[in-house]
């Protein structure tokens, strides 16, 4: 989950690039070894505990949720049955699976090249060590540290109608609104709540991949007459590009996943269906609703897309060297 | 940007852009924060004046009642008996692990490592229902127990893939010099990794420690609202109300849950933004 989850899943990355970026050396062919330790050689005997382990808390409910997409299933003491794909032919003729898909799709969309971009600039000002960056790298991190329901909180106290929103837009003759009952606001707070934690953690991130580009590179840059702007896009983007890929990935399935907390925290998807996001949607099916085939269908399609989001991502922000 | 000023080679635009973004964002991230912590010393009517003030008096009923209120003290206990138990279980699965997956050369081995790194790309939420169901049929459901299992099982793959890194840079003749002495697997382990990992473990441990007091939505599903199990996550929303909030006590709570976490991250900020970057990196 976000910290919690976050952390959690914010620690969610990618095998292959992460493979690619591992920081150790492939061990080295063994030598001929005696015969003394072969089998421990073989087979990695003490993995098996956390193998079991992981097998039955994480591997099989996934299994189950596949499984149980398949399966007609309106009630939790309901005996299950086979379902075939009725429940994905419901999930698709029904509008508020549109209207979460939509909802999704405006978050990832809109919000993830803001967070991107935003963090990449954040990322490359902290680099060239400013006046307080200290300070900065300091604040950054803040968000990272907070829970998704503290976040929540805070934010719940700033967006209400008498919140400290309102309170600074009054003097200005500006009339708030209620941000998150506001069925034209609420999806963009929603947006901004999630900016806001992760915009930092991203710079964070991305600035520590900075960090690693030899300054003589950019000192001659700069000689022959770049500015900030070229040197940021021209240089620095290029660089790291493969890594601001990873971190991309990290934040879209945190986005798309753990939504669903900052959802039920502050809106429980709506007005109406204007904030139910996939991930709540599967929350809510599941565990308000009890259409439990239908979520887990629902499940399986967040599932998948997310899959082909990170291939998307990965295609984009290829290393191009 | 005084500074950027002087140096007549920069685009000054382009640094006064990103510089003046940057702290914007920094204000955008200290002004919740400065709000909600003096929120905590005021009651609704001074929140909604006055949303900047300093409190006139810095009282602080609203943490007393806040606690009573919603159980915050016992919360917190559960929390940290949650994630001590889920952090030590975390370790007692991910180091033989790392341990067996760092010294292993066989096909094996890689096929079991490929398996833990996969673990990155289980979104497990979406996978909350049949856990749950798993915890009911297991007859652990509604209690911490469950959610002490369950953790380590979603930190496992970030642990070991750190670990496992971590070991692979042992050298191997240090442990043939003690299997030569004798030592059993174990005692190799226990003597000769154990040590050298210790940074490992501090990320590990940090890491994790961070994501299982910051768990929700598990926790909020697994432990359900008895107040006498569910942890500071799952009781601190119960403090907003739908009608009626008192604002004051809810920003005093949820300063009262954020005080551990800011608490590490003070003594270890160095560590704590090391094992976070790394985290990401690894994994």
């Amino acid at each position: 989950m976000r910290a919690g989850l976050r952390k959690g899943s914010t620690v969610t990355a990618l095998t292959d690039v992460a493979s690619s970026a591992a920081t150790t050396p492939e061990p080295s062919p063994p030598p001929a070894r005696g015969a003394r330790t072969p089998l421990r050689e073989r087979f990695p005997g003490f993995a098996l505990p956390a193998l079991v382990w992981y097998a039955v808390f994480m591997i099989g409910p996934v299994v189950a949720m596949v499984v149980i997409g398949f399966l007609s299933w309106p009630g939790m003491l309901v005996e299950p049955g086979f379902a075939g794909l009725s429940n994905f032919g419901r999930v698709l003729a029904d509008e508020k699976f549109w209207a979460a898909a939509g909802n999704s799709a405006v978050q990832i969309v809109v919000g993830l090249p803001v967070m991107i971009v935003l963090a990449f600039l954040l990322a490359f000002y902290v680099v060239q060590k400013p006046r307080g960056h200290r300070v900065m790298r300091y604040l950054l991190f803040i968000p990272a540290l907070i829970s998704a329901p503290a976040t929540a909180m805070v934010f719940y106290a700033i967006l209400n109608p008498d919140g400290l929103l309102n309170g600074v837009l009054r003097p200005f003759g500006l009339d708030g609104t209620a941000w998150l009952a506001n069925p034209s606001t609420a999806l963009g707070a929603i947006i901004a709540v999630e900016l806001w934690s992760g915009i930092g953690y991203s710079a964070v991130l991305i600035a520590a991949r900075l960090d690693g580009v030899a300054p003589e590179i950019v000192q001659a840059a700069r000689i022959d007459g770049a500015g900030d702007w070229r040197i940021a896009w021209g240089m620095y983007w290029p660089i790291a590009r493969d890594f601001i890929g990873v971190v991309t990935m990290l934040q879209f399935l945190s986005m798309l996943f753990n939504s669903a907390q900052t959802v039920l925290l502050l809106t429980q998807g709506g007005p109406g269906t204007s904030t139910t996001t996939l991930s709540y949607l599967v929350y809510r099916k599941a565990f308000v609703e009890t259409d439990l085939g239908y979520s887990q269908a629902v499940g399986l399609i967040l599932f998948v897309l997310g899959l082909l989001g990170m291939g998307a991502i990965r295609r984009v922000l290829r290393a191009s060297h | 940007m005084a500074r950027t000023a002087l140096r007549p080679r920069r685009d000054r635009v382009g640094s006064i852009t990103s510089g003046a973004l940057a702290w914007i964002y920094c204000a955008l991230l200290v002004v919740p924060l400065y709000y909600f912590v003096v929120s905590s010393f005021k009651d609704n009517e001074q929140i909604f004046e006055s949303p900047l003030a300093l409190p006139g008096t810095w009282d602080l009923s609203n943490f007393g009642t806040a606690i009573d209120q919603a159980e915050l003290v016992l919360a917190v206990a559960n929390s940290v008996i949650t994630t001590v138990a889920a952090l030590v279980l975390t370790l007692l699965l991910a180091l033989p692990a790392s341990f067996a997956l760092a010294r292993s050369n066989g096909r094996l081995g890689r096929f079991v490592e490929n398996v833990f790194a996969l673990g990155f790309l289980i979104p497990s939420f979406a996978a909350l229902f049949p856990t749950f169901l798993l915890a009911a049929s297991l007859g652990l459901f509604h209690s911490r127990t469950f959610v002490v299992f369950l953790l380590p099982a979603t930190a496992l793959p970030l642990s070991i893939v750190i670990l496992t890194s971590f070991m692979r840079a042992i050298p191997r003749e240090l442990e043939e010099a003690a299997s030569m002495d004798g030592a059993s697997a174990l005692q190799v382990l226990r003597q000769v990794y154990l040590p050298i990992c210790v940074p490992g473990i501090a990320t590990v441990l940090l890491l994790n420690f961070l994501s299982f007091w910051n768990a929700y939505l598990y926790p909020l599903i697994l432990i359900g609202p008895d107040t006498a199990q569910r942890t500071i996550q799952v009781a601190l929303p119960t403090l907003k109300v739908d009608a009626g909030t008192d604002y004051g006590v809810l920003m005093a709570g949820t300063l009262f849950t954020l005080l551990p976490v800011y608490l590490v991250y003070t003594v270890l900020q160095r560590q704590m933004q090391r094992a976070l970057i790394s985290g990401a990196v690894k994994g």
